[in-house]
């Protein structure tokens, strides 16, 4: 049903899409003021856009410059272009043709020296490289534009991602500008065949989106899915790749993330390797990963870098803490008021002595304690970091203190509550937690109502979502139903890099051989 | 190129064989040890099962043949090909209503005995509901959906068996299970009819033929699959009998639960292991009673095709619910059991000889 509302919403879309681009007169004429006043009627004329009208040395013919203020390298424009043209032009006292095209190729080949070099045909292009940050050299008489590239603006440089920080491996995050995110995949991928893509996401936006996979490797089919979710996307604006993960994204309805966002450079690179498809978007430092599983929420490139054993005990300590994180409160909540004869007779003493006295029954105690958590986390990332701490302290230690005193919630309850807490941080994926965070209610109220067998229920409820889960058409839930043994080196535990010669098989990569057998000779 | 071998509907040969087992392993191991004993003494029940399960591998192995035969095709399509199309559609009706009735069956064993475990008072009608909610959910996806599910909720359910036996290793006394051989065949035999029962479910291959991607390994896994249940049923009748003794296994309701009950969990963690082991257990309950509903699904789609499955399920659903709530006690949820089990030996052994038979004469062949 919501699928039928979404398409028909895009089809209409596409119907408006038509009537915005009659407006902007596309042409560009001889004539160069008439140029520039359309480019000023256009952009209506704003404090930061930059005109310089001026001659070619000593030809007598007239040109211009036009940039964005702060979106340029100023330095460039100023010294390769604007200096190189009438310096150049006026020192050799060459006689630059006056004829039409000449001057074009004789700017392009003996006076700009620049690496990016373009030209455009209609004013469109032109306003797009402009607004990118292009500089425009618009030449009278000629109907045609040279677009210097000459992005250059104020930007945060490559630093440690704040999402995601690791003990061990690099340090190096993405940022807002994608050029660089791009240099970072190079800098890991030297494959020949690693490809990026370029498309513009947003009808008004027009932002860049760079689609990134290694040839050979990944499946055309997933390949081809990718573009084709991509092509519908039809908004104004993307600010974030969060936007163009919902438009492609399986199923909205889930709680999982079945795209995965990350922050690290090395983290795509290797999933490039496994045959998966990066997508970029400028100005955001979150890259999409897609096709993902259930079981690459747990996996995180920490596991890779440390030895195998820790990597593998450290991976199973993750699964554990996702149990945790979704069924501990609920579970708390079944035995204290459905099966206490589950506890062990010492231990129900003192869990007794502990509740005796409390208005609430376990669920409510647990609801208000989870709810209270959940508000702390949010009021701690919002405010200030300095802050930030002082709160959490106030809220997790006083709070928490006074309502025991109080009477108000058990101790117990409390270690529970605060325990899920630390689980749901230890899972990598911030999305998956946040995945988990949710689950957690639904078992809690099950467990407030049908005890272990609520649980229970919920538990097969979840496994039949995953199971029916799909990610660009890979199942959710693979490599463990459809099973994939092979995979399963790399699963729960992560078996020594020697022993994985294989990429993921649940991927289907077209090159599936990772490694040789350690051989001298190879 | 490669293909996307699981992009479709399509599953291989562990996944049949993880369906086979997860299929038979339901309600029906809870009460086998009691339902051995009945006609048996000490360990003598043990040839019973060993008795029950060729006969079923050999059923098994009938099945697996006759599928092969008919590649990528239901029990409506093939019957339509060996004898004529209102034969078939008969046939694919009767089925669909055993497999109807066995999900009722496993629906009311799964809420009487959550009641007798872990509630105390809340109503049957209610706990049983919610289990069919869940089902719901579960059928009203794609069939692999399920087998999916089978391959997740198998290795849980193999490993609290593990624990189970493993954790009663102490308890078990070798002088419980003697003397040996001292049943009369009859006896044996009553045993053994007992323990064909508990091995119904085999049956579904008829119509997960349809999605299997390689025909070829049917027989193979599917003989897998049942050996799962054989082995698991012989460990589980051997340490019921080990520890309870015969005299106290004929008293007890549920005996493999009440297995768990004797546990203790070293370190003290928790007690009353048996409620744990029963929260587990309505797992492979409910891959049963999930893959028994699908049946039903496929079968009636295969009569008529132009229903939408959905509507089938709005319509199956009440009847089931209110079948499963018919029967007043334990008593007459038995003989409800046992009527469904003589249905299902007639349709998974009976009438798949037959059609093989016919098969064999007539010289169905099937194109391409």
């Amino acid at each position: 049903m919501l699928r039928h509302i979404f398409s028909k919403s895009r089809k209409s879309n596409k119907r408006e899409k038509k009537n915005q681009d009659v407006k902007i007169p596309s042409l560009i004429y001889d004539d160069l003021t008439e140029n520039l006043s359309n480019i000023k009627k256009i952009l209506d004329s704003p404090s930061d856009l930059i005109v310089r009208v001026f001659t070619i040395g000593e030809s007598g013919q007239s040109c211009a410059v036009v940039c964005i203020d702060g979106l340029v390298d100023k330095e460039l424009v100023n010294e390769e272009i604007i200096k190189s043209i009438q310096i150049s032009c006026t020192k050799n006292n060459q006689e630059l043709p006056l004829s039409g095209k000449n001057i074009l190729t004789e700017l392009e080949n003996k006076v700009l020296s620049v690496h990016e070099l373009k030209k455009a045909d209609t004013l469109d292009n032109v306003m797009l490289a402009i607004l990118e940050g292009d500089t425009a050299l618009f030449i009278n008489g000629i109907n045609q534009v040279l677009l210097v590239g000459s992005k250059g603006w104020a930007g945060r440089g490559v630093e440690e991602p704040m999402t995601e920080s690791l003990i061990r491996g690099p340090r190096e995050g993405f940022t807002e500008n994608i050029r660089t995110n791009t240099m970072l995949i190079r800098r890991n991928v030297r494959d020949p065949n690693l490809r990026f893509e370029s498309n513009k996401i947003g009808r008004r936006s027009k932002k860049d989106l760079i689609v990134c996979y290694i040839e050979g490797i990944v499946h055309p089919e997933i390949l081809a899915e990718v573009n084709r979710r991509l092509k519908c996307i039809d908004v104004d604006d993307a600010p974030e790749s969060g936007t163009i993960e919902e438009w492609i994204e399986d199923s909205f309805l889930s709680p999982f993330p079945q795209i995965l966002h990350t922050e690290r450079a090395d983290k795509v690179s290797t999933s490039l390797f496994q045959g998966k498809v990066a997508i970029l978007l400028d100005g955001t430092p979150f890259v999409l990963i897609a096709p993902t599983t259930l079981a690459s929420l747990f996996q995180s490139p920490e596991d890779y870098y440390e030895r195998w054993f820790i990597g593998s005990l450290i991976r199973i300590l993750r699964y554990i803490a996702a149990f945790l994180a979704v069924f501990l409160p609920a579970l708390y909540i079944a035995i204290v008021s459905f099966h206490q004869g589950m506890i062990p007779s010492r231990l129900a003493f003192s869990l007794a002595a502990s509740r005796e006295g409390l208005p609430f029954p376990a669920i409510v105690e647990a609801l208000l304690m989870e709810a209270t958590l959940e508000l702390l986390r949010e009021a701690g990332i919002r405010l200030p970091k300095t802050i930030g701490q002082t709160i959490g302290i106030v809220g997790g230690l006083v709070i928490g203190e006074a309502a025991v005193q109080a009477g108000i919630v058990s101790p117990v309850m409390v270690i529970v509550v605060a325990l899920t807490a630390i689980s749901s941080f230890a899972i990598p994926s911030y999305s998956a937690g946040i995945a988990f965070r949710i689950l957690r209610f639904a078992t809690m109220l099950a467990a407030g109502i049908f005890g272990l067998y609520g649980i229970i229920l919920v538990y097969i409820m979840i496994n039949i979502h995953i199971a029916r889960l799909n990610s660009f058409g890979i199942p959710y839930s693979a490599p463990f139903a459809p099973a994939f043994y092979h995979d399963w080196k790399d699963l729960v535990i992560r078996a020594p890099l020697t022993a994985q010669h294989k990429r993921p098989q649940y991927v289907q990569t077209v090159d599936d051989t990772r490694s040789n057998k350690g051989d001298e000779n190879s | 190129m490669k293909t996307f071998e699981y992009g479709d509907n399509e599953i291989g040969s562990k996944e049949v064989t993880m369906s086979v087992a997860s299929m038979v392993i339901g309600f029906g191991v809870l009460t086998l040890p009691r339902t051995i004993v009945s006609t048996t003494n000490s360990i003598d029940g043990f040839i019973s099962i060993v008795i029950g399960g060729i006969l079923i591998l050999f059923f098994t192995w009938i099945l697996g043949m006759l599928t092969t035969k008919f590649p990528k095709k239901n029990l409506h399509e093939f019957t339509s090909l060996i004898i004529n199309k209102p034969v078939a559609t008969i046939l694919t009706m009767i089925f669909a209503f055993y497999s109807m009735l066995f999900v009722s069956y496993e629906m009311r064993g799964t809420a009487d005995i959550s009641k007798l475990y872990l509630f105390d008072d809340t109503p049957v009608e209610v706990i049983g509901f919610v289990f069919l909610l869940v089902v719901i959910y579960a059928v009203s996806g794609p069939s692999s959906v399920i087998i999916r599910i089978n391959l997740m909720f198998l290795p849980i359910v193999l490993c609290i068996l593990a624990v189970l036996i493993l954790l009663n290793v102490n308890f078990f006394e070798v002088k419980n299970i003697k003397p040996f051989f001292v049943t009369d065949w009859l006896g044996i035999l009553q045993a053994s009819r007992e323990t064909i029962f508990s091995f119904l479910g085999f049956e579904t291959i008829l119509f997960y033929n349809m999605f299997l991607n390689k025909p070829k390994d049917m027989v193979k896994s599917a003989l897998v699959g049942i050996s799962i249940p054989f082995l698991l049923y012989l460990l589980i009748f051997l340490f019921v009998i080990g520890v309870f003794g015969t005299e106290v296994t004929r008293n007890l309701l549920y005996p493999t639960a009440e297995l768990a009950r004797l546990v203790e969990i070293p370190g003290g963690f928790f007690e009353r292991f048996e409620s744990l082991f029963f929260t587990i257990w309505v797992m492979t309950l409910f891959t049963t009673a999930a893959m028994a509903y699908d049946v039903t699904l496929l079968a009636l789609k295969s009569v008529f095709n132009k229903v939408n499955r959905m509507t089938l399920i709005f319509i199956l659903s009440p009847i089931m619910y209110i079948i499963a709530m018919t029967p007043q006690n334990v008593l007459e949820l038995s003989i409800f059991g046992e009527w469904i089990s003589y249905i299902g030996i007639i349709l998974s052994m009976v009438i798949p000889v037959l059609l093989l038979i016919i098969a064999k004469i007539r010289g169905v062949k099937v194109n391409g």
